[in-house]
C-alpha cells in the first residue's frame, strides 16, 4: 500500500512541502495542512562512502518528486538499479522514510486514486505499466 | 556613494596550519595592512563561520580585534556559511561607501584540520536544512545529488568535470601558499576514491586551515571594487526551484554587474567557488562567463586554464589553494587584487577586470564581487 505523508500546501504559489512547514519558503504566508501520497519519480541520488557522525557507511539519500508535487529527501536501502526518472515508493520504517522500487499493484493503485474520469484511469494504468516494462528492462541488467 | 577602493591585501599560508585562529588571522591582517601602508583602521569587519565549535571561542569580533592590538576599534563579525569572507567584504564595503569610515580592514579566518573528518563535516553540515540534515545530507551529499542531476540531465561528462580538478591543480602549484601544490592527472582523478557517488575524492576541496585580508578605503588607489552583489535560496534543497544551477549565484551576478555598470563580457579573470569540480562549471554558466551548457567543454579545450581565453581559480581554487571556510572569499579577492596589480610570480594573467564568486552553504547566500584596475 502507499502510505500517505503529511505535507502543506502554500495558498499563494501552490507550492507543497513534506514534510510540512509552517511558512511557505517563497511567500510571508502560512501553508495550510494537506498531504500527498508516498510514491514518485527519482530526481537525483547520491551513495555517500563518507558520512558525518551519526551515521553507517554507505548511506543511500534519494531526492524524490512525490506524485503531489512536493519534493522529499529520504533514505533507502540500496540504490543499484535506481535511475534518474525511476518511480519509487516511500514508506516510514520507525520515524525515518525510506525509498523502495515502487510495485505493479501499487503503480495501479496510486494512478486508480489520482485519475478522475475513467478514461483518464485507464490511460494512466497503460502509460504506468508501459513504464514499469521500460524500468523492469533496465533492472534487469542487475 | 563613495568609491570603495582596495588599498592593501595578503594572506597566509592555506593548508594545515599549528597557529592559532585568532594569530592566522591578525598576521593575515597586520600584512594586508603593511600592503596598504595603513598604521590603523576606523574599523574592522571580522569573517568566521563558527569558531565557537571548530576552536571553542566565541565573541570572536573582540578576540581577533583585541589580539591584533585593536582593542579599541570599533569590530564586528559577519557570517554567511562558507561565504562569510565574502559578506564581510560587502559589510566593509558598505561602511567606506556611505561614508561611516575612511579605512576599514576585513579580515576573515577558520582553523579545522586539528578536528576529525566526519566531525568538521558534520559542522560544516549544519548550514544544510534541518530535516535533510537528519537524513544524513552533508555538502558532499549535497553537491552529489546536484552532480549526478548535472550529468543527466544536461549531459556534462566525467572528463569535463574532472579537468576543473586537474586545472586548479596545475594552477595550485604555481601557488607557493595553496594547500595543494602539486599537479594531478585526469586519470588520478577519475580512479580516486568514491565519496559521494558520483563525486570522487578530487573533486572535492580539502579542509584547510588559514587566513585572509583586505584593506578598504575611500582613498583612491589601484584597484576599484567595481560591484558587490548578493543572492539568496531557499534552504532546503527539496524547494529549489532548480537543481542544475543556483538561483543565489544569477542573481548575486546580475546586482554586482548592475552596480558596476558593465556585463560579464569584460571580465578578464575569475576566482570561483570550486568547493566541488561541478560547481565551477555551474558558477561560470550562472554568472554569465559562458553560455549554458558550454562551460565544461569550454574546460576541456583549455579557454579557462592560465593560457586560455579566459583563466578561471589562477590561485588554484578552493580545490588547489584550499578552503579555510570564512577566509576563501577573501582570499579570493587577495588573489584578484595581486593579479590587477600585476605582481604574482609564475601565474600572472594579463586583466583589467577580475570577478570573485562565493557560495554560502548549499547555495544560500552566494556572492560576486567585481574589482577593476584604475
Amino acid at each position: 500500500m502507499i502510505e500517505r505523508l503529511a505535507a502543506s500546501r502554500c495558498p499563494e504559489c501552490g507550492l507543497v512541502a513534506a514534510p510540512a512547514a509552517r511558512w511557505c519558503p517563497r511567500h510571508p504566508i502560512e501553508m495550510a495542512r494537506t498531504s500527498v501520497p508516498g510514491a514518485g519519480e527519482v530526481l537525483s541520488f547520491t551513495t555517500l562512502h563518507s558520512p558525518p557522525e551519526g551515521f553507517r557507511s554507505p548511506l543511500h539519500i534519494a531526492l524524490v518528486e512525490l506524485a503531489g508535487g512536493a519534493r522529499f529527501i529520504c533514505h533507502g536501502a540500496e540504490t543499484v538499479g535506481l535511475r534518474i526518472g525511476s518511480w519509487v515508493a516511500i514508506e516510514a520504517v520507525g520515524n525515518v522514510y525510506y525509498f523502495s522500487h515502487l510495485g505493479t499493484l501499487d503503480r495501479v493503485r496510486l494512478f486508480w486514486s489520482r485519475a478522475g474520469h475513467a478514461g483518464e484511469r485507464m490511460s494512466a494504468i497503460a502509460r504506468s505499466l508501459a513504464k514499469r516494462a521500460w524500468k523492469g528492462r533496465i533492472r534487469a541488467e542487475r | 556613494m563613495h568609491d570603495v577602493w582596495v588599498a592593501g591585501a595578503d594572506m597566509t599560508r592555506i593548508g594545515r596550519l599549528s597557529e592559532p585562529l585568532a594569530d592566522l588571522m591578525a598576521v593575515a591582517a597586520h600584512a594586508a595592512l603593511r600592503a596598504a601602508d595603513r598604521e590603523r583602521p576606523d574599523a574592522i569587519v571580522v569573517a568566521t563561520m563558527n569558531p565557537e565549535e571548530f576552536v571553542g571561542d566565541g565573541n570572536f569580533a573582540s578576540n581577533v580585534a583585541t589580539h591584533m592590538g585593536f582593542a579599541d576599534v570599533p569590530v564586528l563579525r559577519v557570517e554567511t556559511a562558507t561565504s562569510s569572507g565574502a559578506a564581510a567584504l560587502y559589510a566593509g564595503f558598505a561602511q567606506v561607501a556611505s561614508g561611516l569610515a575612511h579605512t576599514v580592514v576585513v579580515v576573515g579566518g577558520e582553523k579545522m584540520t586539528h578536528l576529525p573528518t566526519p566531525k568538521v563535516s558534520e559542522l560544516i553540515g549544519r548550514s544544510i536544512d534541518p530535516y535533510e540534515r537528519s537524513y544524513g545530507t552533508t555538502m558532499p551529499a549535497f553537491a552529489a545529488l546536484v552532480t549526478r542531476a548535472l550529468m543527466s540531465r544536461h549531459g556534462v561528462g566525467e572528463r569535463e568535470i574532472a579537468q576543473v580538478a586537474v586545472k586548479n591543480h596545475a594552477n595550485g602549484a604555481r601557488n607557493p601558499l595553496a594547500h595543494f601544490r602539486s599537479e594531478v592527472t585526469m586519470d588520478v582523478v577519475l580512479e580516486s576514491r568514491m565519496v559521494a557517488d558520483p563525486l570522487r575524492l578530487y573533486h572535492c576541496c580539502p579542509i584547510s586551515d588559514g587566513a585572509a585580508a583586505v584593506v578598504l578605503t575611500s582613498d583612491r588607489t589601484t584597484v576599484r571594487v567595481a560591484g558587490i552583489g548578493q543572492g539568496t535560496d531557499a534552504l532546503a534543497l527539496r524547494h529549489r526551484e532548480s537543481l542544475t544551477s543556483f538561483r543565489a549565484t544569477q542573481a548575486a551576478a546580475a546586482a554586482a554587474f548592475g552596480m558596476a555598470g558593465f556585463g560579464p563580457e569584460r571580465v578578464d579573470v575569475a576566482e570561483i567557488h570550486d568547493a566541488f569540480a561541478p560547481f565551477e562549471l555551474i558558477s561560470l554558466e550562472d554568472i554569465g562567463l559562458f553560455p549554458p551548457g558550454k562551460a565544461g567543454s569550454a574546460t576541456l579545450d583549455g579557454e579557462t586554464a592560465l593560457d586560455g581565453r579566459l583563466p578561471i581559480n589562477p590561485s588554484g581554487g578552493l580545490k588547489a589553494r584550499g578552503h579555510p571556510l570564512a577566509a576563501t572569499g577573501l582570499a579570493q579577492i587577495v588573489e584578484c587584487v595581486w593579479q590587477l596589480n600585476g605582481s604574482v610570480p609564475r601565474r600572472q594573467v594579463s586583466c583589467s577586470v577580475a570577478l570573485a564568486q562565493s557560495i554560502g552553504g548549499p547555495g544560500t547566500n552566494n556572492w560576486v564581487t567585481l574589482l577593476e584596475a584604475r
